[in-house]
């Protein structure tokens, strides 16, 4: 039995050894939000954190990050609390299509857990391997600017 | 199902995957994993074989280590990309790694991939086997018998044989005395994919270069020195026309292979830039 | 500046309020096509061809139907073998392509039929073990090559043209002879892929008991694709439901039925009902979905010397791929956009859509827009460049007007490309930096383009319909049929239906693209959601309220004319005096007395009229968009590589509903036009094959390398559209590429005329620019 620890919860899965991380969130744990666009680690869309960083789920062994924090799109808000960085994502218009969303979130959590005022080119390279088709990279980047000005602010939100 | 099914080991001591890595039979070892499940992946949509096991060296602390005195600087090979960049070591002649560390890839593989994976799997789409050729490394292999051996990066990319030992740290020399000077050039302002660089080292004796060494990155194909070049620039002062001259003393057949005239044009605009900075940094040893 | 949300939801036409889908996303719970899963279902793949030109012998699927978990094998003998098309209502010809191909294949890739199995890994498994026997034909890849008399025949026509379009306008051959100036230029535009994140899926469920489908589809047209299947698979329309989930991007690839939909309803059917989802694989995307037309731009012109563009003739060659698809439609709008944008008497241009063995050209967003809009905003500069005419001058003196008609008849009300250009010279500081940064290597270029809303393609009339329900406590339903797939129209659409309400728009919910429950709408394509299904929707609203507002009045023996509901209001237009609450107007219509469900709908079909293949003339849209775009670029002599400073974009939208929409909207088409101009290049093998068929390979721009993006709004308040607007969605792709070309001309004087630019292309063209220089002052 593999023990993943998937946003505060402790999962006990039987796996076999080939599956990726991605495809225990999606079709083990029914947890949807993080996508798979190109299944060859080009697009970012799989990005989750584990121990705070942001990684892709679809190059790592499901059995190789046992015991490891993992934290996926799900695990942000707080009941009807949503994460700064959702809320700004919202205020900021950056959501279109939304499919690279979770991965975009996800990418820039692990940015900001760690520095909350990054500059626009500590932004860009945090994200550079996030794919928007959309375009929408310049209300993406706006509203990661302000989630982490948000997140400075409000010190007690939990990491 | 997007790869075969296998059997997962994860050991916590190198010697327990040593003894893995001979024992088991169809095996394959795994670093960060950005490059192997790529390639798993890639082989099953042929319908071509893939290992029964995957042992992951994830958890083996020893392999993490990071540490560097007067001498020396030792990477372990589990050493993830951007805690390399991150590291408070990398000054002198090391901090060209740093360079290199922001190149590679993008923010998630730099959060999984290994320096020693990268160097293993002989990837040549970064801009890491060339440095460490540069910079004189010696990869440090250990066997289940307990036996060491010590092959030079250079050696190493140059055969490309394949090994049972497992690679445990990489170690460079510490070198005040060096100047670098480091030249990349990328596909297009909008990717992150390099397309070739150009690594140069050399020491001034009075106003000659001595002890060059030039190493050829060709992005995807290979890393090798170019030793016509680096016997010009010995025996040449260094004077400001010099880097114009040394166009037309270079190991044409490396530029050449699988080289568009593009490529070909930038190689030689990189090694003009870059001969010029080893004689602008002349009075600083290190760039 | 950044656009931040507007919370006040009164009154929010013109409003940025957040997207009435924004939480669901941010938070991971949105439902794509691609999450759907159900007990029991089973995984579908595609049979497809290895070869790009073959006739069918046989299929074997006997060892494949033994293999334990395949549970329905599906070949072409198991349809009716009717053939679907895009274009079908006006161009007939064109439906060329069978959902299972029975008797030729024509591309790599194309398809033959389908498996379902317990898992993706069985089916692929069974699909090795089905032995099909090909005649291999000769096949062409090259679109020239293509049209050479002797050349393998892909379908029936002709050469392999597959539509041919000539425009013809006055006299060109006299007023070539009429010209101060003539010139020709050639463009080479490559083919590329929209390349959606979300790849095509969906899943087909067949109800056995009362022989009805539902598919769950990633689509921009779900009625078309409702419509597809019903006459594929011989059933009535409303025993076919189609629901669009979210969908993760469409860029016109999703437009139309493909082969996948109309397997996973078959499948499903020989399975007993089990549900069945296929899934694209990324290889798969750039195989076997739609592609955008590669092209090759003749064009040749003349100007007055005092600055008339007097006439313009050539020819476009485009490559159509496999089967027509959208090709008619491409075709078109490669040519008669040029009529939007200037005023020209003579004109005599020829397009030609044509046959290939590689993978099926389709309407990528721009529907050829794009490509023409390189090839004529380029060749636009060079005449201007030819009578020493500053590029914004020349168009100055040559743009449409509003209220005129076009010599092709197109009517054009409201035109703001005027002070689109205006507006966006002046931000750019125009008049100061062109011609003068040479030293710097910088430059300045502009470009201009007109977009339609809409177009009459595939049906005689292009509606859209809508329906408003209004609950008795007052919660408001938005039933429509418009396809969101990420550009924000359920959110256009509840702030157009809550401001024609005249209530607020957090009482709005939105229901779209299910064929079942909500009205017909022909699907997001050609920039027309907002203009057609905005205006169905403010109809629907009025007709809601004015259901209210007949109840209020007679219940207060009033006249309905007088009364209005405004923020959340009922109140008496004559004096302005509020009557009573929406609220209490509702209570009323629902009370005892009454008992009124409010029910509104509306629907609208533009007054257009359609393109007349034989002649070019035609009015297709019930209004036009226009925008004029400029690039500052900074070029590196040595290494070839050029950096965009910064973009502006001044776009008449008519009137923006949701202006951080509108904005985010232009920012995304600026970014896919930046990823055409520089990256984007899908290249086929010697069997026809994607060479870069994956996103290691085929470049899609990322955030590294944007520059800076300023959108300038110009509200021209349409008279036609709701509350004034137009729609817009593709325009600002349109002229990227060539304004990025004109400003690299302006820094260092060479003219790239085939995309995507590169850094070698640049050098090559520096050399000669030297080499030809050097010859120039040796004959001195």
């Amino acid at each position: 039995m593999t023990t993943l620890i998937v946003n505060n919860r402790k999962y006990e899965l039987n796996l076999k050894g080939h599956e990726t991380l991605l495809e225990v969130l999606r079709d083990h744990l029914g947890l949807t939000g993080t996508k798979t666009a190109c299944e060859e680690s080009e697009c970012g869309t799989c990005t989750v954190n584990i121990n705070g960083k942001a990684v892709l789920s679809c190059v790592t062994f499901a059995c190789a990050v046992e015991g490891e924090e993992i934290t996926t799109i799900e695990g942000l808000a707080q009941g009807d609390l949503l994460h700064p960085l959702q809320q700004a994502f919202i205020d900021y218009g950056a959501v279109q299509c939304g499919f690279c969303i979770p991965g975009m979130i996800m990418a820039a959590k692990a940015l900001l857990d760690k520095n909350p005022e990054p500059t626009r080119e500590e932004i860009d390279y945090a994200l550079d391997g996030n794919l928007c088709r959309c375009g929408g990279y310049p209300k993406i980047l706006e509203a990661i600017w302000q989630a982490g000005r948000e997140m400075k602010k409000e010190r007690s939100w939990p990491q | 199902m997007l790869i075969h099914p296998l059997t997962f080991y994860t050991p916590t001591t190198l010697l327990e995957a040593l003894n893995l890595y001979s024992s088991l039979g169809d095996v394959r070892l795994l670093a960060g994993g950005t490059f192997l499940l790529n390639n798993l992946k890639l082989l099953k949509k042929k319908g071509m074989k893939t290992p029964q096991n995957i042992v992951s060296l994830k958890k083996i602390g020893e392999l993490r280590e990071i540490s560097a005195n007067e001498k020396t600087l030792t990477i372990g090979s589990m050493t993830v990309i951007n805690d390399l960049f991150n590291s408070p070591f990398l000054c002198d002649n090391f901090s060209l790694l740093k360079t290199v560390c922001r190149n590679i890839s993008t923010q998630p593989i730099r959060n999984m991939a290994t320096v020693g994976g990268n160097l293993t799997c002989r990837y040549t789409w970064t801009e890491m086997p060339a440095v460490m050729i540069g910079l004189e490394a010696d990869l440090h292999f250990m066997g289940s018998d307990g036996q060491a051996q010590i092959i030079s990066a250079e050696e190493f990319f140059k055969n490309a044989a394949k090994t049972d030992k497992i690679l445990t740290r990489v170690t460079i020399k510490r070198d005040k005395k060096a100047t670098i000077a480091y030249r990349r050039v990328k596909k297009s302002p909008f990717v992150d994919i390099p397309l070739l660089s150009i690594f140069m080292k050399t020491y001034f004796e009075g106003d000659r270069f001595t002890d060059t060494r030039v190493v050829v990155n060709n992005c995807v194909a290979f890393a090798q020195r170019d030793r016509v070049l680096e016997d010009f620039l010995n025996q040449s002062p260094c004077s400001n026309g010099i880097a114009q001259k040394a166009l037309d003393h270079l190991d044409q057949g490396i530029y050449r292979l699988r080289s568009s005239d593009y490529k070909q044009h930038m190689f030689r605009v990189s090694i003009k830039s870059a001969i010029e900075q080893l004689i602008k940094s002349r009075n600083n040893p290190i760039p | 500046m950044a656009t931040i949300v507007n919370k006040e939801f009164v009154n929010p036409v013109g409003k940025s309020v957040p997207r009435i889908d924004g939480k669901g996303i941010v938070t991971g719970q949105t439902k794509y096509a691609f999450d759907v899963s159900f007990p029991n279902m089973l995984m579908g793949k595609m049979i497809r061809s290895p070869h790009p030109h073959a006739r069918i012998l046989s299929i074997d699927t006997s060892k494949a139907e033994k293999l334990p978990g395949v549970r329905a094998i599906i070949k072409a003998q198991d349809t009716y073998n009717i053939k679907f098309g895009s274009n079908e209502y006006f161009f007939p010809h064109t439906v060329d392509q069978m959902a299972l191909e029975s008797e030729k294949v024509r591309y790599v890739g194309d398809e033959i039929g389908a498996v379902a199995a317990v898992d993706q890994e069985t089916a692929e498994e069974a699909i090795k073990l089905i032995d099909v026997k090909y005649e291999v034909l000769p096949h062409v890849v090259d679109v020239e090559e293509a049209m050479k008399p002797g050349a393998p025949r892909i379908h029936e026509s002709l050469n392999n043209i597959a539509v041919i379009l000539p425009v013809n306008f006055g006299n060109a051959e006299r007023a070539l002879k009429d010209s101060d100036y003539v010139r020709e230029d050639r463009f080479f535009m490559p083919a590329a892929h929209p390349a959606a994140l979300e790849p095509h899926v969906c899943v087909g469920q067949w109800e056995t008991f009362s022989n009805k489908i539902t598919l769950w589809s990633s689509s921009q047209a779900p009625f078309k694709c409702r419509d597809a299947l019903a006459k594929t698979l011989k059933m009535d329309l409303n025993d076919v439901r189609v629901i669009k989930m979210a969908v993760g991007g469409g860029f016109g690839g999703k437009l139309e039925m493909l082969p996948m939909d109309f397997a996973a309803c078959l499948l499903s059917k020989k399975t007993g009902g089990l549900p069945v989802k296929i899934c694209y694989n990324r290889e798969e995307e750039f195989l076997s979905s739609r592609r955008k037309h590669g092209m090759i731009y003749t064009l040749k012109s003349g100007v007055k010397r005092v600055g008339t563009l007097l006439v313009m003739t050539g020819e476009v060659i485009a490559d159509g791929g496999a089967y027509c698809s959208y090709g008619p439609t491409v075709i078109a709008a490669a040519i008669m956009r040029i009529f939007m944008l200037y005023k020209i008497q003579h004109f005599r241009i020829t397009g030609y859509r044509v046959y290939t063995n590689t993978p099926i050209s389709g309407a990528m967003r721009g529907f050829g827009g794009v490509q023409s809009g390189f090839a004529i905003e380029s060749h636009i500069d060079l005449l201007a460049k030819g009578i020493g005419l500053d590029p914004v001058e020349f168009r100055l003196k040559n743009i449409t007007t509003p209220n005129m008609i076009t010599i092709n008849k197109m009517v054009l009300t409201t035109n703001g490309i005027r002070e689109c250009i205006e507006q966006a010279t002046q931000r750019a500081q125009w008049k100061e930096k062109h011609g003068k940064q040479k030293h710097l290597c910088r430059g300045i270029g502009i470009g201009i383009a007109a977009d339609v809303m809409g177009a009459k393609m595939y049906k005689s009339h292009e509606s859209a319909g809508s329906i408003v329900k209004v609950e008795e406590d007052g919660s408001v339903y938005l039933f429509t049929g418009a396809a969101d797939t990420g550009q924000g129209s359920n959110t256009a659409l509840s702030q157009i239906a809550a401001q024609e309400l005249g209530v607020s728009y957090s009482r709005v919910r939105c229901k779209a693209g299910d064929t079942e429950i909500t009205p017909f709408d022909t699907g997001s394509f050609a920039s027309r959601v907002t203009f057609i299904s905005g205006n169905a929707t403010q109809r629907a609203a009025h007709d809601a309220k004015k259901q209210i507002l007949s109840v209020v009045a007679e219940e207060l023996k009033l006249n309905v004319d007088h009364l209005n509901i405004i923020a959340e209001e009922v109140i008496n237009t004559k004096d302005k005096l509020v009557i009573m609450s929406f609220d209490k107007a509702l209570e009323l219509c629902y009370s005892f007395n009454y008992g009124r469900q409010i029910i509104g709908r509306g629907s609208y079909n533009p007054k257009t009229t359609p393109v007349d293949f034989r002649t070019g003339e035609g009015n297709v849209s019930g209004s036009y968009g226009f925008e004029a775009q400029i690039a500052e670029v900074e070029v590196n002599k040595e290494t070839g590589e050029v950096k965009i400073l910064k973009m502006w974009d001044a776009h008449d939208i008519g009137k923006a509903i949701n202006p951080q929409s509108v904005e985010a909207q232009i920012e995304g088409s600026l970014a896919m036009g930046i990823g055409y101009t520089f990256l984007e290049n899908l290249q086929f093998d010697k069997q026809g094959r994607p060479a870069n068929g994956n996103l290691a390979h085929y470049r899609l721009p990322r955030s590294m390398g944007m520059p800076e993006m300023e959108t300038i709004l110009i509200e021209t308040n349409d008279p036609e559209g709701p509350f004034g607007a137009k729609g817009m969605g593709e325009a600002s792709l349109l002229p990227t590429s060539a304004a990025i070309a004109n400003a690299i001309e302006d820094a260092i004087g060479i003219r790239i005329k085939e995309l995507p630019i590169t850094p070698d292309k640049i050098l090559k063209a520096l050399q000669e620019k030297e080499q030809n220089e050097k010859k120039e002052a040796l004959s001195v």
